[in-house]
């Protein structure tokens, strides 16, 4: 035993000898304060809330304000709109016309029911922060604090997510418009609404990323140039029902705190939700030529060195390191990669990996384990940035290794 | 680590259980903490209470990073060292009546560690500079990472750790003296 380690024993013992004052003594001051100090700051917190006002968009506007169909398409991350047209005629006019606003609402169906959807953004409207879905049958999904909560009714089950799996990656704004000009591979399509007899162009669009397999159809009115509707499938060729066919959207300039305010039985029982990639997902990630070997490593040391590869493959712009560490990104169009990952001309593309922190989740999929990894990292602007990265542990032809799946959850400003 | 972010979720709604629960989870952890980094002991409960009501006033806006175990003790060891700044610190080492002291004769490092040594650990300790003593309770006492003290505190992972390298280096150089006197 070093004498290091001979002194941590010792201040340890001295630790669990130090005298305390009893815990039942205490509590009888300390707590009764806490309880009395929290109904005061309740009660205030309420009187404030009463006061906010926020100004709701007349209805006769919320038709053509359907841009916001897009959020229903989870977290798409570094991908969203991978596939779009570069016919921006419509978006230009659509996002400048939304830029005002900052939350949203809209109802649409799904497979056996509906859901209603609301939405805000966070205050430099880069990306959504608070969501809550809420499904015809009292299923309930929303974000809070960097986490993402499920409540099955029928279960009286609370799921649980440490990570923003519901939302925009990406704000109405010119970042987003910069994503849509980029994608390569959309179809327009020309044509009248039958009920209405209005001009309609359609995007069709199709995409592989961290969620699997998904396409849309985003329609515009012609004349207002705004998106009106939106259609999402979980396949490639828009086959079957879609996932989600939203038919009523609604702009805010804010929504109030107590649309965010969830609540749900006191008894309800607590479930992590287990984390997990896409079953197609294995195919793309089983190619014994990407990633890294991670013989002799533990998962940490294999994880923290693969993410690192990666970050530093974007920070170098080195496109095929990319693609080596990170096989899903073979699925993207290069101009898109170009101008979503490593963002040459924008403040906000990261220049240092400040810290690859330990290991934060761990799941399984059928290639083996997966694990999750929150990364630090600087951008241009300065600001810091972290991002939660999932990397896929593999053992092919005797050799282990690992490769990075992708984003798990939105990025979240850290500073 | 998921039952800490349910209960701030629900403190975060008014949920007064969720308070108590949170206070009753981290109460004894806390209170050691602020025993080791106070230069008077009988401070302990004050800043515990400071941490607490202070800790109540968020609700409805605080917004955890990191874990909620080390944000509160970080908060008593900020406590702490605020406290010890207005106090002189003493000059012996008293562990006789000033607390009510909670046996806990079933651990073994209780009963192993003599009281003398003790009182020699405690002076080693309170002759310490803060920021050392307070990184090796938080990493000792608390169980955090010095990466997480490093985060709380805003100072670099090798800071942290090189003031807990120092820290325990003084330790054992003042034990030593004090065997040898």
């Amino acid at each position: 035993m070093s004498e290091s380690e001979k002194t941590e024993r010792l201040v340890n013992a001295y630790l669990a000898n130090l005298p305390t004052p009893d815990g039942a003594e205490v509590d009888g001051k300390v707590l009764a304060e806490a309880l009395t100090a929290m109904q005061q700051a309740k009660s205030q917190r309420a009187a404030d809330t009463s006061r906010i006002t926020w100004r709701t968009i007349m209805t006769s506007r919320a038709g053509k304000l359907a841009a916001a169909a897009v959020i229903v398409a989870a977290v798409l991350s570094l991908t969203v709109f991978d596939g779009l047209t570069r016919s921006t005629w419509a978006m230009e006019d659509a996002i400048e016309a939304l830029k005002d606003f900052r939350a949203v609402y809209l109802v649409g169906a799904f497979p056996g029911g509906t859901a209603e959807v609301w939405m805000r953004a966070n205050e430099t409207r880069t990306q959504s922060t608070d969501v809550v879905v809420k499904g015809s049958h009292g299923t309930i999904t929303w974000t809070q604090d960097g986490s993402t909560y499920h409540y099955e009714p029928s279960q009286n089950t609370l799921y649980y997510e440490p990570a923003l799996t519901l939302g925009m990656a990406e704000w109405l704004g010119p970042e987003l418009l910069e994503m849509l000009s980029a994608a390569d591979n959309a179809q327009t399509v020309r044509g009248k609404d039958p009920a209405t007899g209005r001009d309609r162009v359609m995007l069709l669009c199709s995409l592989i990323d961290v969620h699997g397999a998904q396409s849309w159809i985003i329609e515009f009115d012609a004349a207002s140039k705004l998106p009106v509707a939106m259609k999402q499938w979980p396949n490639l060729d828009r086959s079957g029902p879609p996932a989600f066919d939203a038919f009523k959207i609604t702009y805010y300039e804010d929504l109030p705190d107590s649309v965010f305010d969830i609540r749900i039985p006191p008894q309800a029982k607590h479930v992590e939700k287990p984390l997990t990639i896409p079953e197609e997902a294995a195919g793309i990630l089983s190619d014994p030529h990407d990633g890294i070997s991670a013989e002799g490593m533990t998962q940490q040391e294999a994880t923290e060195k693969v993410v690192r590869a990666l970050y530093q493959a974007v920070i170098d712009q080195d496109l095929d390191g990319l693609k080596t560490i990170s096989p899903l990104c073979r699925n993207w169009g290069d101009e898109f990669r170009h101008k979503i990952i490593f963002k040459p001309d924008q403040d906000n593309r990261i220049v240092e990996i400040v810290e690859v922190g330990p290991i934060c989740r761990t799941g399984q999929s059928k290639l083996g384990p997966i694990v999750a990894v929150p990364t630090t990292v600087r951008l241009k602007n300065g600001k810091k940035v972290e991002e939660k990265m999932i990397v896929q542990f593999r053992t092919l032809g005797g050799q282990s290794s690992c490769v990075v799946h992708g984003i798990y959850g939105l990025p979240r400003q850290i500073e | 680590m998921i039952e800490d972010r349910l209960l701030v979720w629900r403190f975060n709604r008014g949920d007064t259980a969720a308070l108590c629960r949170i206070y009753e989870k981290h109460r004894d952890g806390l209170l050691k903490v602020a025993a080791a980094l106070l230069s008077d002991k009988s401070g302990v409960e004050d800043v515990l209470h400071d941490v607490f009501v202070e800790f109540a006033q968020s609700t409805g806006r605080f917004r955890l990073k990191g874990s909620l175990k080390g944000y509160l003790a970080i908060c008593v060891a900020n406590r702490a060292r605020d406290r010890n700044r207005t106090v002189r610190r003493r000059d012996s080492v008293n562990l006789d009546g000033v607390l009510p002291q909670r046996a806990d004769a079933n651990r073994p490092e209780h009963v192993a560690m003599s009281r003398e040594f003790v009182a020699q650990l405690d002076t080693a300790m309170a002759e310490l500079p803060d920021e050392q003593r307070e990184v090796i309770v938080l990493h000792l006492q608390s169980r955090l990472r010095f990466r997480e003290i490093a985060r709380l505190q805003g100072i670099s992972v090798n800071t942290a750790q090189s003031r807990y390298r120092y820290g325990l280096d003084k330790l054992r150089s003042s034990l030593n003296s004090e065997v040898r006197s």
